[in-house]
Parts: structure tokens; sequence; C-alpha cells
């Protein structure tokens, strides 16, 4: 069987656009810098979470008119000019092979499907604009993001709710491991807007911290719901081979995937079926539990959700669960949806090159109901070797990555054999 | 190394707005029936057109048993009387199977959007205090394998492939994936979209809904007509379908996908990525050019998507074009968006069956830039192992399914 080679990694955060900064600020406890206008805020409660105020498009998306793209597509069209950077891929070689896009994604832009129909609503049917159009469908960010760079491959959409981005990368790791393909972008993206936040705050599934200093935190016993951000992560994927034929330098390897669902979940992910997740990816890496070095949960704040991924991690690892470390950069980050999985990838493929894995920020005291675990409380170091990386979605889904990573002495020594 | 197992289509169910179920679909398929009226489930009386092809006759509760009708959207209970309509059409016991191996892939164009338009309805009335309300449980648009997971208690992989026109061909790829690689048993795969007004509005500002009638490859084709509509098929390996005495439609042999990467909403102009598609299809289905027997068009009837993807099919096939049988079953559907590519798979897997072609239909004036054989208004009797699908989508998405039949 082929494998999957990451060759680089792009990265939109309010911390920063780099894989190095990104991981640094989480190694550093820093919480991401928000801004959530009191008008999108409305009548909800909660006052944390929002937009990455410091996003700026024209930083990156040179040469060509933004106006096609709505505020996903330019994130998304962002990171990919990262990661493409990252690895190496330039225009000239975009022009001589084809690379694919496979985004994941919860809404697309759910914003500019609201706002298309609002106006059709208010001003009449024939007011409402074709370019606007073009971007309700739900695959618009990965078009246009394929257009702006030239990706002439498989050009896919995965949208499983906030599992989308982990889903996402399995599903392109697949497309190279038995699907012949040699190159794919995978990650995923979604935007902060007033229309998500609306409807999480009336699912009652936001936080409850109001104050601005405040912050969910994962696991612990006052967890009352999360704090909804945005952001963007895609990774460059590539055939074993060809990456090292193309002298590409290669940071880690997608070693195996699994998901699975809860069809009787009513809207909560039980632990079963997050521990069929993390069992099925571990059988695909043909790795053991006791293999792995460290965790990053998706644990963000969630009453129930957190709750059942730290019962799943401990049945999942026979007993052996409050010896592995465990991770929740969603602390830090939040809930950013589409995009959280792979961010979470970036984050720990960075931490097993550097060694060195973020606490959950702000973590003191577990919620009684959580079972023992190694929840790192602080920064701590981590043994390289393979990582493991679980997206638990809000209504059954569950997803789990392998990855281990490459040290760059490592990468040398391989290519120098 | 072990070698790569065949993967089968075993069950086929469907609702359109020109029949449910396998049989009156294909009746009326061959029947050149037509499902076109005016669009009853709202207005569009600030519309220049008024034309849509709704199924008028769908009664959820027919359907769904296990979940309950009132919380789910359109969508995804026209998806879950397809699903059920597929593994009854398949015979297939759910007690006999092991439901963590069993698993649900759908595309789609625009999800659920009544729970949007709802939320829009609210919000422009002022009522912005209430307009989340029931939003995350039913909007996003993965609810829909989500529910008929739910519905048949099925726990394997639920995936959403949201790649709007061509999106029910990337989910039979997935699926088929899926099987191939051994992370489950049985997956039901197809697509669903139900009547939207934001989709409506759209193509309507596009200029692109016929006023009257649906005439891919026409000289005086004048647009699509939007639709609604689910389809999915079952697929499983095939040793274990004749190990089961199950009935074989057909095999999938391949797929292939690219990107334009050239137009949010137009079409290549020589057919690039759209031959790719096909070439890779071709490839790694192992199956030539000159073996191909029918291809099953995308066909929306839009005056630019009819003669680009003639010029596609020539690009691929050159001379050889002009003996395959090519028909846009568009023309009695209307578009069912993401449905759409998974209702002609369906279609495919039937003329292989029945070795017979379903009519491109209203097709009286050939257009001389399209000048292929459209198999015009009749239905045709004749050899079909290969069959092509083919579904381009905005985004610059394109897709090529082949199905062939299946040696026992």
């Amino acid at each position: 069987m082929k494998r999957v080679a990451i060759t680089g990694a792009g990265v939109i955060t309010s911390f920063g656009d780099s894989p190095a900064a990104f991981h640094s600020a989480l190694c550093n406890g820093e919480k991401a810098s928000y801004r959530l206008e009191d008008s999108e805020a409305g009548v909800s409660a909660c006052r944390q979470g929002g937009h990455i105020g410091s996003f700026q498009p024209e930083i990156y998306l040179k040469g060509k008119p933004l106006r096609a793209l709505d505020r996903t597509g330019r994130i998304v069209a962002a990171a990919a000019k990262l990661a493409l950077e990252n690895s190496g891929w330039t225009a000239e070689v975009l022009g001589t092979r084809d690379a694919g896009l496979v985004l994941g994604t919860m809404f697309g832009s759910v914003h500019t499907i609201s706002e298309f129909d609002r106006r059709g609503l208010t001003q009449g049917p024939s007011y409402v604009s074709p370019m606007d159009f073009a971007n309700t469908v739900l695959n618009a960010a990965a078009g246009q993001t394929a257009i702006w760079h030239n990706l002439r491959g498989i050009n896919s959409t995965i949208a499983c709710g906030a599992t989308s981005g982990l889903m996402a990368l399995g599903y392109a790791a697949d497309l190279i491991r038995h699907g012949g393909q040699t190159a794919l972008l995978a990650g995923g993206a979604d935007e902060f807007c007033f229309e998500a936040f609306c409807g999480f705050d009336q699912a009652g599934l936001l936080c409850r911290c109001n104050g601005h200093s405040e912050f969910p935190v994962p696991f612990s016993a006052q967890r009352s719901g999360f704090a909804l951000g945005e952001g963007a992560a895609l990774l460059m994927l590539e055939e074993w081979n060809e990456a090292e034929v193309r002298g590409a330098s290669i940071l880690g390897e997608i070693c195996g995937h699994g998901s699975a669902y809860d069809p009787a979940g009513n809207g909560e992910c039980g632990l079963d079926a997050i521990m069929r997740a993390m069992n099925s990816a571990l059988y695909d890496s043909g790795i053991r539990a006791a293999e792995v070095s460290c965790i990053s949960a998706s644990a963000n704040g969630s009453v129930f959700a957190d709750r059942n991924e730290a019962l799943a991690i401990r049945a999942a690892f026979n007993g052996s669960g409050d010896a592995v470390p465990v991770t929740a950069i969603k602390s830090m980050v939040g809930e950013a949806l589409g995009a959280s999985g792979a961010l979470q990838t970036v984050a720990l493929l960075q931490s097993m090159q550097t060694g060195l894995l973020p606490g959950i920020r702000g973590l003191e005291q577990p919620g009684p109901e959580i079972p023992a675990l190694n929840l790192c409380r602080r920064k701590q170091d981590i043994n390289t070797g393979f990582g493991l990386i679980n997206s638990v979605g809000f209504d059954g889904n569950a997803c789990s990555l392998v990855i281990s990573g490459a040290t760059p002495e490592l990468n040398r020594e391989m290519k120098s054999l | 190394m072990n070698s790569v197992p065949s993967i089968v289509v075993t069950g086929l169910g469907m609702v359109t707005p020109i029949g449910t179920g396998r049989e009156e679909f294909w009746n009326a398929l061959i029947a050149g029936k037509c499902g076109f009226g005016p669009v009853q489930s709202f207005s569009t009386s600030g519309y220049s057109v008024h034309l849509g092809a709704e199924i008028l006759d769908f009664e959820p509760k027919d359907h769904v048993v296990r979940l309950r009708t009132r919380v789910i959207g359109r969508s995804s209970q026209l998806a879950i009387a397809a699903a059920r309509l597929a593994l009854a059409d398949a015979s297939l016991d759910l007690e006999t199977i092991d439901r963590s191996r069993a698993g649900v892939c759908v595309g789609t164009t625009s999800g659920e959007p009544h729970f949007i338009e709802r939320f829009d309805d609210r919000y422009v009335q002022g009522d912005i205090a209430n307009a989340g309300d029931g939003l995350i449980r039913g909007y996003p648009c993965h609810v829909v394998p989500s529910h008929v997971a739910a519905e048949l208690e099925f726990a394997g992989e639920t995936m959403m492939i949201p790649t709007a026109c061509a999106a029910g061909n990337y989910a039979i790829a997935h699926a088929s994936d899926v099987l191939r690689a051994g992370r489950a048993d049985i997956m039901l795969a197809g697509g669903a979209d139900c009547f939207s007004r934001i989709t409506y509005t759209g193509f309507a500002r596009l200029g692109a809904i016929a006023p009257e009638l649906c005439q891919p490859f026409d000289r005086n084709r004048k647009g699509m007509v939007p639709g609604e509509g689910a389809g999915f098929l079952l697929l499983e390996r095939k040793d274990q379908a004749i190990a089961r005495g199950a009935r074989i439609y057909c095999e999938v042999a391949g797929y292939g996908l690219s990107c334009d990467a050239h137009h949010m909403t137009a079409a290549h102009p020589r057919g690039e990525g759209a031959s790719r598609a096909m070439v890779m299809a071709m490839k790694q289905s192992g199956i030539a050019a000159e073996d191909v027997d029918y291809i099953s068009a995308h066909g929306t009837g839009t005056p630019t998507n009819d003669r680009l993807e003639t010029i596609a099919m020539k690009k691929t096939f050159g001379e050889l074009a002009y003996r395959i049988p090519v028909s846009s079953v568009k023309s009695m559907l209307g578009h069912t968006m993401g449905a759409a590519s998974a209702i002609e798979a369906a279609v495919c897997a039937l003329a292989i069956t029945h070795q017979q072609i379903p009519p491109t239909m209203n097709l009286h004036e050939q257009d001389p830039e399209c000048d292929l054989d459209f198999v015009p208004n009749q239905a045709r009797k004749c050899n079909v192992k290969v069959a092509m699908n083919n579904a381009y989508a905005f985004g610059g998405n394109n897709s090529s399914l082949l199905f062939t039949a299946s040696a026992a």
C-alpha cells in the first residue's frame, strides 16, 4: 500500500499564520483573540468566540480581484497559498502537475447563503447577485481556491459537522493510499458568522462565559459549552515516493484513520462510537494503543461530549489511558467546526517535531465524571512516535486520525540512504 | 498483496418527479413521462419563470418509520424514502448485517435549505431572537446522511459530500472506495435535494430556467428546470453479494474526478476538465473508449452546458463519440441537483440490466453544435455492457462513473 507523506501546512488562525507560530502560541497558553460584535452576540449570554480580527486576505491573495470570494473562500484560498508555499508547490510546478483539494467544512458559508436569500426576500428575486449565487453552493470555497491556485486534480468538499476537517484528511489519505492520487491539499475551514452563532446559541451549545477574560475549559468541572471560533488549516499530502523523488521535505505521515456514527445518540455521540473511531484508526495504522505517545482531544467545553470522549479514551486505552498525555487545544482556539480537526493535526504534527505538547489552558479541576486521564495542565515534553487526533461531532459523528512525525534530521538521513 | 475486490450494485431506490421506486421510475422513463409543472411550494409571483419539477405526492410517513418526520427536513425525508426503497430492492435483511460496518454517503447541493429559509423569513420579519431555533439540529447538510443512518441504525461511516450538482457521483465513488478498502460491508450511496427557494432564485437570476420545457441538445433549448428528489444505490463487495444470493445490477468499475479551475459557474470552453474525468474513469476501470456503450449525460438543457458537454465528449472519444448513444433524463426529471447524478447512476444500472436506453425527450430540432446520437424522444433497445455517468457542477467539479455488466 502507498504511504501518505505530509510535506507542508498552512493555517489561518488568530495566533498567526504559520504552523510554528500557531504551535508556539498554544504552548505559551495563549487564548485566541477573537472579535465578537455586540450586534452578532445579540440576545446571547455568550461573549466568547468570534472573528479572527487580524485576518487580512490581501496579504496572501494578490494580483486578482478578491471580490468574487466570500470570507470562507478567502480564508481557504489564503491557507492554501501558505500550504503550497510551505511544501514547495510553486505555480510552475502546478502548471505541469495536477494537485487536488479536499476541504472539510460544516457550513460552507451559511452567511453568504442566508444573505442571498434575505436580499431576494426584501428586494425581490431579480435583485440578487449572480456572483453571490455562485458562492451559495457548499463547495464554493473549494472551487474558488482551485481557480485561484490552478488546482486541477480531484476537488472535493466533505461535510460532517465538527468532524469535517479530520474526515477530509482521512478521505484524502485514502485517495493517495488506494486511489492513485499523488498530491492533495486537505484539511478544513469554517468562518465565524452571525447565522451559525445564533443557531448554536439557541441550541444551548455555547458556553455561558460572559466575562471577556473567561474562556471555556475542556474537561473542567465548570464547563457549560464551547466558544465558536473560526480558522482554516490545509496540509499538503503526497504519495511518499513521489514526495521523495521531487525532493520534498517530509514533515510526517498520515498512518491511518477511522470513523463511526452513533445512530442511537439523538444528537449526542456516545462513547461507543468515539471508541470505535479510535480503535479503527489504530487498526488502520497497524499500531497498538500502547504505541501512541500523545492525544489531541476534541474536547471543547461541552458538557456531554467532553465526558463521552474522556470515557472513550480511557476505555480504548484499556487502563493505560492515564499514561498517555492528552491535550485539548480548543481551550485556546475554541470550536472552529470544519477547521478544528485540521488545526489539531497541524498543531500535533508540530508537537511531534518539537517534542513539546501544549497544555489545556485554564484546567485546574476536571469534572467529577471525567475518568482518570493524563490531562496536560501545562506544556510538556513528549516522546515522538505516533499521535492520535480525535474529532467528536454534535450529532453522532466521531473520527480519529493517527499521524507520526518525521524530524528534519531523520528525513535527511533517510534521503542519504 | 490481496487483489482489489469488485464492488457491485444490488439495490436501487429513488424518489423523483416522475415516479417513486425502481419499477415505476423505469416505466416512466421508458414512456418518456415529464415531471414539470408550475411551482407549488412557494409563490413565484415575483419571478419571470414559474416552472419546476416537484414531487407532489410524497408522503413522508409512508417511508420514515423510526425518526419523527416533523423534526427532520424534506431532503432527509426524501433520502430516507430512497434509502429504504434501495434496501428493500436489495432484499437485504437488516437483522443479518453488522450495523457497525454499514455506512451512508450522500451528495447534495443545498442540504436542508428550508431551515435557513425559515431563519431568513424570521429574520426579515424582525424575529431575530428566535431565528436560530432548530437551525443546528435541522440545517447543516451532514444531517441528511446522519438521519438516514439513524433511521436504519447504521453505525459505520456517515459522510456528506456537498459537491453541488455532481455530488451523487462523488458519493458513489467514495462509497465504492470505502468498500474496496474494507472499511465497511454495506454502503448506501446516493444524493438528495429538496426543492429550494434559494436555488430557484439563483438559477432564475442567471436566466438559466426554461419557461416551458426542458429540451437538452435541442436548437431551441432555453434552460434547465430545477427539481427535487433522492436516489440511493446499495453497494457491496461482489463476493458478499454472490454469497447471499443477491441480484446484481452491475459493477462500479471506476471513476474519474477533476476540477476545471477555470470558472465558478461556467464549464471550461474546450471541455478539458470534463475530458480528464472521463479519461481517468476509463483508465481506473481498465476500459477502452470503444467499449463504452452508453453515456448518461449531465444534459441540463442550458445553451452553454449542452454545447460544452458535446465538445468534451468529442474531445474524449474522437470519432467514436458519434457512435455512442447519449441521453439526458433531465429532459423528463428536471434537474434534481445533488440527487441528479445518483438517480442517473441508477439509470445506468437499469440500462445495463434491461439492455435499453431511456430517451432524451423534447428533442425536436437537434442543435447542429450538439451533433451526437442523443436518442431523441424514444427509448431504444440495444446492447449496454458499459455505461458512463457524467455530471458537472458549480466550482468546476467534473465527475464520471463507469458501470459494467457483472460477469457471473
